[in-house]
């Protein structure tokens, strides 16, 4: 990425400038609905959060080019030019006040997709030189290093000897020919290695063959956040090769909910050929698994539990049906917050937010939407599935004191698992209570 | 910031934010030497925590971000201390970067 500037941005911003993005700024109606669907909107009241606002630089450049009365303006010398001082005040904007969470795009009345045009103004703004240092080191370190946290195999080998110390079970490493490749984040494995050890109990417990690979652990792709599609291409690479080489058939996205858009969605585009494997996020394996009568769990929880929707699993992949057939085997007192599924709130922390120190105001401001929803319903606990989401909801409840441990779902399930070698179930043991 | 600080007679390298170029070169003054820049008295809480971070390092491989390091000292020293408001008043520059800082541990980085 040398020498960035006001015209590799600009023509970024022309290069991302294709049908769907014309057809979507004719369309607007200024109707202003996608403001109030924006949670940076709504909890601070600043009219700039308006999400198609956000979209200005682009929407000039679509206009200056790509229409006629965009080129009589310029002609006229009455033409809207987006210069660098511009970008640079879009850039909180841009990144600041989007977790990419996509209500705006889901509620627009002509359907407009703002969070495919803020994911496409961002390769603007990166080629501009308008990207957050944050986003910034992140990119660069997951590119050097593999994590954006720049956190090594060491690391993970450590965990894993703690996994393997707590359950007698063996962490597959390089297995080649298992049916699952099981990729991680980073923060994952240093804030929630409980996820790392779960799925270990669950797949012992279902007899699912399954691995890591040495090659490529991490999945989360600071590429996607940032805005750079050869970052954000080299990423997804990465995690194909690996998976290639131990020949699994199936891949296991981080829990992390853009991670798994990466993944998922963009990946095959992003490096322009079909993968030869299908992804899936671990919330969908589990349910299969249930399904097919492959996980057997006793006991339930008995407190009151409501759950947190991550944006990237359940508005833009439609799992929503999942983890509440999930819930229900464990959980005796589910109670869904108001809005929820599709319809749900993020957490604040998304779509590089949270990498994005000078935006820590704007996150925990954005979080009131999700405390307002949990006040409501008032649980003992919140279960979710996605580390940056719990690593939010952990950071905002605290913030408010509000005392709501927050719990992931896929632990919960490897607590209730029946033991498997023992034929005779342990009496007794009817809620486990979490330790 | 100056790129090297004075410990005990000794000029000891470091970056343009203050951090440890090699962390060989930690000692326990190093601690105080940081924190007398930061205007701050070193106290056995503090103590506490610089010692958890080196702990964790040498296990762990990576300087915690402020959410990792808040739940790991929950886990080790307790609930009380495991908190952001806690750890906010003994680090008050940031209780991940300042008191890595102070342990000698490269700057934390957090995830994306």
């Amino acid at each position: 990425m040398s020498e960035l500037s006001l015209e590799r941005g600009l023509a970024a911003l022309r290069a991302e400038i294709d049908a769907p993005v014309a057809a979507f700024f004719s369309s607007c109606v200024r109707c202003g609905l996608c403001a109030q669907s924006c949670p940076f909107y709504l909890e601070t009241g600043d009219p700039r959060y308006t999400p198609i606002l956000k979209l200005e630089p682009l929407r000039r450049v679509w206009e200056a080019e790509f229409t006629l009365w965009g080129r009589i303006k310029r002609w006229l010398g009455l033409g809207q030019e987006v210069s660098d001082a511009m970008l640079a005040e879009w850039e909180p904007l841009v990144y600041d006040s989007c977790s990419l969470c996509g209500r705006c795009s889901m509620v627009c009345p002509v359907g407009n997709d703002l969070v495919y045009m803020i994911r496409k103004t961002r390769e603007g703004m990166v080629q501009s030189g308008h990207a957050p240092e944050g986003l910034v080191a992140a990119s660069v370190r997951a590119i050097r290093t593999g994590s954006p946290m720049g956190l090594q195999w060491k690391t993970l080998a450590v965990q894993i000897q703690h996994v393997e110390r707590s359950t007698g079970l063996t962490v597959p490493v390089d297995r080649a020919g298992a049916e699952y490749l099981v990729m991680l984040s980073s923060m994952e494995i240093i804030n929630f290695p409980e996820y790392l050890e779960a799925i270990t109990r669950i797949f012992d417990h279902a007899g699912v063959r399954w691995t890591l690979s040495t090659q490529c652990f991490e999945a989360t792709n600071a590429g996607i956040q940032i805005g750079s599609k050869d970052i954000a291409a080299e990423l997804v690479e990465r995690v194909v090769v690996a998976a290639s080489a131990l020949g699994v058939s199936r891949v296991i996205s981080p829990e992390c909910g853009h991670a798994f858009t990466a993944i998922r969605w963009e990946g095959p585009n992003l490096i322009g050929r079909p993968y030869p494997f299908r992804v899936f996020h671990i919330i969908e394996v589990l349910d299969e698994l249930r399904r097919d009568g492959r996980l057997h769990t006793e006991g339930k929880e008995a407190d009151r539990l409501s759950m947190h929707d991550p944006c990237n699993l359940a508005r833009k992949s439609g799992v929503i049906g999942e983890q509440r057939a999930l819930m229900d085997l464990v959980a005796e007192h589910f109670v869904d917050l108001d809005e929820h599924g599709r319809f749900q709130w993020c957490c604040g922390a998304g779509g590089g937010v949270s990498s994005n120190e000078r935006a820590e105001p704007l996150k925990l401001a954005a979080f009131k939407r999700k405390k307002a929803q949990i006040e409501a319903v008032e649980p003992e606990r919140m279960v979710t599935m996605c580390a940056t989401c719990r690593t939010q909801l952990e950071e905002g409840l605290e913030e408010f004191n509000m005392d709501i441990p927050v719990v992931g779902l896929t632990e919960m399930i490897a607590e209730h698992l029946v033991e498997r070698p023992a034929a005779e179930p342990e009496p007794g043991t009817e809620s486990g209570q979490p330790a | 910031m100056s790129d090297t600080i004075e410990v005990d007679g000794k000029q000891l390298a470091v970056d343009e934010e203050g951090y440890l170029a090699d962390l060989n070169d930690w000692v326990p003054a190093v601690a105080d030497v940081m924190a007398k820049q930061d205007n701050l008295e070193l106290t056995e809480e503090h103590w506490d925590i610089i010692n958890f971070l080196r702990e964790y390092y040498e296990e762990y491989q990576i300087a915690p971000a402020v959410r990792v390091l808040t739940k790991a000292v929950g886990k080790k020293l307790g609930k009380e201390k495991g908190n952001s408001k806690y750890l906010y008043s003994l680090f008050p520059y940031g209780p991940a970067k300042q008191a890595c800082r102070f342990a000698g541990l490269p700057k934390p980085t957090g995830c994306v």
